[in-house]
């Protein structure tokens, strides 16, 4: 079992997250900010984004049967105890990830069109140009109404030296959030980065102090903005589209700080500690990211994560299951029976921390139910055969009840080719956020509700 | 090529750059077609690079670089020279994209909101800890032990020149902090088993509370070296070590932890330990408790350059301080109009606490302006659209210092550019002998080597602890402290670049050079070596790149093939088509293909071949080292065979044969890939067809200035680089 509850007991104090509300303000570790409403209407929902790179092996993954009452194969296993709130998407395809003409690159292809539905641009450097991603889409809207419209994390540091993948910018691999067509989300792996993204650094839980440390901030941005109106001027059109994409990162803070002010008020922090390091165990690294992942949601700090378990092409080596070889090489397999072993046993591992941070969503209570109930989690890859670099039947599950909008328990098989964009117009629509298309979408996906 | 006129090439020049490449490397005509001779390929090519220079000189085009926002490495340093303090802020900010195989290229250095968050939290506290804020919150910082460790590294050596000759293992922590004040430092080791079914036992922790001044201070965790495991543990058949070699590791045994700062030892602890070898998990520092005062510290000495001892001496003081601060940190005049936002900060600060709580608002704000964020070049108002101009003094001078420093220019260099001196030849030549000089070059070291040869990956690989039993955390640190000394010698002793493959001396030290089988090398200080008939020397040679060119289990003939071609030939093979045929791991009549098989197999292939035919001979003449870059003449039991043969024909042998074939057949292109290489981290961009005709005059000049005529060394191209159009000047914006 990879759940020690004995490291999670010691680094990690969910203390009663249900019961936050009823924590005194001065108690809390360090908040600057923060949002449970008390009695809180409906309760929204959240959308979750999990990203596993290099495909998954889809003997060891898929169920057999179509329908209800299928039988979990050996990957997916660690799901069962969800089944009633699992939906298993088949046959899904993510044409973006195709080489379309332009040759090898698909795990580059994969990361940036798995959100986007986007065939990027192949180019190493300066022009780098994908699409804006569904939970960025999720975030311009959902964040009208939470402190931060969305948060990117991962598991995994960038590559730091080298190319990421046959000619294409790391930028395809490192992230699946794109803010703009030209603006990659960076997946933060630092936990108390994370912790201090939501819960500010302030130096102080004093209300008070906050609210100046506010205004603080607010009077630094303004003179952001007027030094790059400033520097603006003689400046070209490429210079400007970088002081813009600086200006408008300002607005997005500033209007933060505001939402911030208005729930001052009625805030109130579930207690956890600081992170004070990277674990160095991928299964530690991954629970104190799920369990900010809940926080977050929790707290409504925000109601959009997206979560990369690796970065698309990961050669990770997950020694703690005794594999020394990396993830990417494994996948390679060339129908090697003790690589495909190898990586399948990858596959369970992934599968397993999902299970922790689904477990989590589903113990925590959230308006009339948990707040599982009211998320839709999608996990899967735009890679299905890693051997083979396939972008179609994308293994792809579904989690959570999307408040009650969503009928768990089957196995969806599609007619091949059906695009996977249907399914994130499908989720965009359940969240609250219609559009009309995205990339090759052709309509929504009907079944999910059960119809 | 139809259509192409050859007076005209300047009209067309990004295509007969693209032919000068092709032909030049006899990638053309394509293999099978006839060849023309050597000379009558070497006279065409010198037709055309005449021609295209031609039309260069007449027509420059030194590019435009964009707005260039800091990384992180030029983020730390930067908070480092201005302010005196060095904690590498930088690190806090969300990684930095790459392009063109580095970090500082400024159209890939985009922006978030994440980073400007980070951007605001960090500059708060930078602005605390700089000014000494004897409010700050006290925190924790945990440091975790590098858990890379070999399966047989019993091994316990001396870690740091910062620790104690005699002590053994551990780690040693540069912390700042912040106030006068009370801190805790926390030592935590796993527990000692006794019970393999009993609960899991608590972790040892040892406390140690303590009253610190305030600054950077070293933070020493160690082991008395007479107290822990021998160096080498015995009952794995290593060559015994020490005194107390002979006896066999006990099952549990007490070691001596000892901690230190600053040199002085706090305290020393008795650690228990089963196993082979007595570790510690991590170590956390927090505080500050009970601030006393903000103490003095080479930060405040910089940024209080005046101290008011009446009121009224206050804001002319504070314009003073921040006169001075902004001065540096927007790299260029500080004018009345910069000063009046920064001294509005100032004032709201005073009011809400004292005079230095003002001057730390006022440097926050400084911290996120953008003209300390941005590398900004702006054009001169009379400069028409798309003319050429140089850059203005100040430009040149941050141009210089983050190509040289990844920093901003210091006192002296501002002060050349304030004068209008900078631009003088002689003047900027000397600039650059002493920038180089100056230790604050350690940054082109690490940022342009390290990226370039693929060091920092060195970070992120993990060989398999069963293949590679040997490899542990010290070993990968003497792996990258070999290859970055080596470097530095290069370019320090005005070396020839081609000394960067066929150097005759490296640097060891005990662990290494057992690694490479090396005698006579003791302790853990690295020291020049000479080699002599030794299969190392030259980057090929090191244990860095051989191991971040590998699997994590075995070694990675292509890999390797194409990190040559990639960072040493300047010919990246195209990558691989779709649909590509899986490796064969056994003949048809069921018989275990070795590697070399396999890719023979694939190489039949014609789609593979036109690729592998390059990368497969340059990979497999390395296989004599193994996955770590220790030596072996067996793979599995079976001998290697390290010929190969490249599609023009030429024959070679194993490291040296590939040496040898680089250093004679390929040296134009090796020195004009690291020339290339150099140029697009000087710049921050990617190289086009149009600064090609300028880095063939950079590759003349620099060639020229090294008298013995053995070719171009590191600072001859740095200078050359530094003196070309591409650097000094700009193209005019269009809009």
């Amino acid at each position: 079992m990879i759940i020690s509850s004995k490291s999670l007991h010691r680094r990690t104090f969910l203390r009663g997250l249900g019961a936050a509300v009823a924590l005194p303000m001065l108690d809390v570790m360090a908040p600057s900010f923060g949002a449970t409403r008390v009695g809180a209407k409906a309760a929204p929902v959240r959308l979750g984004f999990i990203y596993v790179p290099n495909g998954i092996i889809q003997k060891t993954w898929l169920p057999a049967k179509v329908g209800s009452g299928f039988e979990f194969q050996s990957t997916m296993k660690p799901l069962e105890p969800f089944r009633d709130k699992l939906l298993v998407l088949s046959n899904l395809a993510q044409n973006g990830g195709r080489a379309l003409g332009d040759g090898a690159g698909d795990h580059a292809r994969a990361g940036a069109s798995w959100l986007t539905g986007v065939h990027p641009k192949k180019t190493e450097g300066a022009d780098i140009r994908a699409g804006i991603s569904a939970d960025q889409i999720a975030a311009r809207e959902l964040g009208k109404v939470t402190q931060l419209g969305s948060l990117e994390i991962g598991l995994e540091e960038p590559s730091l030296a080298g190319g990421c993948d046959s000619g294409y910018s790391c930028a395809y691999t490192n992230t699946i959030s794109w803010r703009s067509p030209t603006t990659p989300n960076p997946m933060e792996v630092n936990p108390r980065a994370v912790f201090e993204r939501l819960f500010g650094d302030g130096d102080s839980t004093d209300p008070a102090a906050r609210l100046r440390l506010m205004k603080e901030d607010r009077s630094i941005l303004d003179f952001i903005r007027g030094d790059v109106a400033k520097l603006g001027r003689g400046l070209g059109s490429r210079d400007k589209s970088k002081l813009e994409e600086y200006l408008e990162a300002v607005r997005d803070i500033e209007r933060r700080i505001q939402k911030a002010e208005e729930q001052s008020a009625t805030a109130k922090v579930p207690v956890m500690e600081r992170p004070t390091s990277i674990p160095d165990e991928f299964e530690e690294h991954a629970k104190l990211m799920s369990d900010l992942m809940v926080i977050a949601f929790q707290t409504d700090m925000t109601r959009v994560v997206s979560f990369m378990l690796a970065r698309e092409g990961s050669n990770r080596a997950y020694r703690s299951i005794g594999i020394s070889d990396g993830h990417h090489s494994v996948t390679h397999h060339q129908n090697d029976p003790a690589k495909i072993a190898k990586t399948t046993r990858i596959n369970e591992l992934h599968v397993k921390t999902v299970a922790y941070l689904l477990n989590k969503l589903d113990s925590t209570p959230d308006g009339d139910g948990s707040l599982l109930d009211h998320s839709m989690i999608l996990y899967g890859s735009s890679i299905s055969d890693g051997n083979a670099h396939t972008h179609h039947d994308l293994p792809l599950v579904m989690v959570g009840g999307g408040s009650g909008q969503v009928k768990g328990g089957r196995h969806i098989r599609y007619a091949s080719e059906t695009p996977m964009n249907n399914l994130l117009v499908t989720m965009l629509d359940k969240a609250g956020v219609p559009v009309e298309k995205l990339a090759d979408s052709t309509g929504t996906l009907a079944e999910l509700t059960g119809v | 090529m139809q259509g192409l006129d050859l007076a005209q090439a300047g009209k067309n020049a990004e295509t007969w750059e693209k032919v000068l490449r092709k032909v030049g490397s006899g990638q053309m005509p394509p293999a099978g077609l006839p060849h023309p001779s050597a000379p009558a390929t070497a006279e065409f090519t010198k037709l055309i690079e005449s021609e295209l220079d031609r039309a260069a000189n007449a027509n420059p085009n030194p590019g435009q670089p964009i707005i260039h926002r800091l990384n992180r490495a030029e983020y730390s340093n930067a908070i480092r020279d201005l302010l005196a303090l060095d904690i590498r802020p930088g690190s806090k900010l969300p990684a930095d994209d790459t392009g063109y195989g580095f970090d500082n290229i400024g159209d890939v250095l985009s922006l978030s909101p994440v980073l400007i968050e980070r951007y605001m939290s960090v500059a708060r506290r930078v602005s605390q800890l700089a000014v000494g804020d004897t409010a700050i919150k006290p925190e924790v910082n945990e440091f975790l032990t590098r858990r890379v460790s070999g399966r047989r590294s019993g091994r316990m050596e001396r870690v740091s020149d910062d620790l104690p000759f005699d002590s053994a293992g551990g780690m040693a922590i540069d912390y700042h902090f912040p106030v006068d004040a009370e801190y805790v430092i926390r030592i935590k080791a796993p527990a000692v088993n006794t019970n393999f079914d009993g609960p899991i036992p608590e972790p040892l922790i040892f406390e140690t509370k303590l009253n610190v001044k305030a600054g950077t201070r070293k933070v020493g965790v160690t082991f008395l070296a007479q107290s822990s495991a021998p160096e080498i543990v015995p009952a794995l058949g290593v060559r015994p070590f020490g005194n107390n070699a002979s006896q066999a590791p006990a099952a549990r045994s007490t070691a001596k932890l000892d901690l230190r700062l600053d040199g002085s030892r706090l305290n020393l602890y008795d650690l228990p330990y089963n196993g082979a070898a007595p570790r510690f998990s991590s170590v956390s520092i927090a505080g500050p408790y009970n601030s006393g005062s903000a103490g003095d510290t080479p930060s405040r000495r910089k940024i209080f350059v005046c101290r008011p001892s009446k009121p009224e001496e206050e804001e002319p003081c504070a314009r003073k301080i921040l006169s001075n601060l902004g001065y540096r940190a927007y790299r260029r005049p500080f004018t009345d109009a910069d000063l009046k936002p920064l001294m509005a900060f100032y004032r709201s600060g005073r009011q809400e606490g004292n005079f230095e709580t003002g001057i730390r608002m006022a440097l926050r704000a400084i911290l996120v302006s953008p003209e300390f964020l941005f590398r900004v070049e702006l054009d001169p108002a009379s400069a028409a659209p798309g003319s050429v101009h140089r850059v203005g003094d100040f430009e040149l001078a941050s141009r210089l210092s983050f190509f040289l420093w990844s920093s901003i220019p210091d006192d002296e260099l501002l002060k050349l550019a304030e004068q209008g001196k900078l631009r003088d030849k002689q003047v900027l030549s000397a600039q650059v002998s002493r920038m180089l000089a100056d230790r604050r070059s350690k940054a082109f070291v690490s940022n342009f080597a390290g990226q370039w040869l693929y060091l920092r990956s060195l970070e992120q690989v993990k060989p398999d602890q069963d293949a590679f039993p040997d490899y542990d955390a010290s070993l990968q640190r003497a792996f990258q402290r070999e290859t970055e000394l080596f470097f530095d010698a290069i370019l320090r002793e005005n070396r020839p670049v081609t000394d960067l493959l066929s150097a005759d001396f490296t640097f060891l030290n005990q662990r290494l050079a057992e690694h490479y089988g090396i005698p006579g090398v003791y302790g853990s200080q690295f020291r020049r070596v000479t080699l002599k008939d030794s299969p190392r020397g030259g980057l090929l040679g090191q244990g860095s790149i051989l191991t971040v060119t590998s699997y994590p289990n075995r070694t990675s003939v292509v890999q390797r093939g194409k990190w040559v071609l990639d960072n040493l030939l300047g010919s990246p093979p195209p990558p691989p088509p779709p649909d590509i045929p899986a490796l064969e791991s056994h003949a048809k009549d069921g018989t275990a293909l070795t590697a070399r098989q396999q890719l023979e197999q694939h190489r039949a292939n014609p789609t593979c071949a036109s690729c592998h035919s390059r990368m497969d001979p340059i990979g497999f003449s390395l296989e004599n080292y193994d996955g770590i870059g220790a030596w072996r003449i067996k793979d599995a039991g079976n001998p290697i065979d390290v010929s190969g043969k490249m599609p023009d024909g030429a024959v070679f042998e194993g490291p040296a044969g590939l040496k040898n074939l680089l250093l004679t057949k390929h040296r134009d292109e090796f020195i004009s890939t690291l020339t290339e290489k150099l140029m697009t981290y000087a710049l921050g961009r990617g190289i086009e067809y149009y600064d090609r005709p300028g880095m063939r005059a950079i590759i003349r000049e620099a060639s020229a200035s090294n008298e013995k005529g053995q070719g171009p060394s590191l600072p001859g191209l740095i200078q050359a680089i530094v003196g070309s159009p591409q650097f000094q000047m700009r193209r005019t914006r269009q809009s």
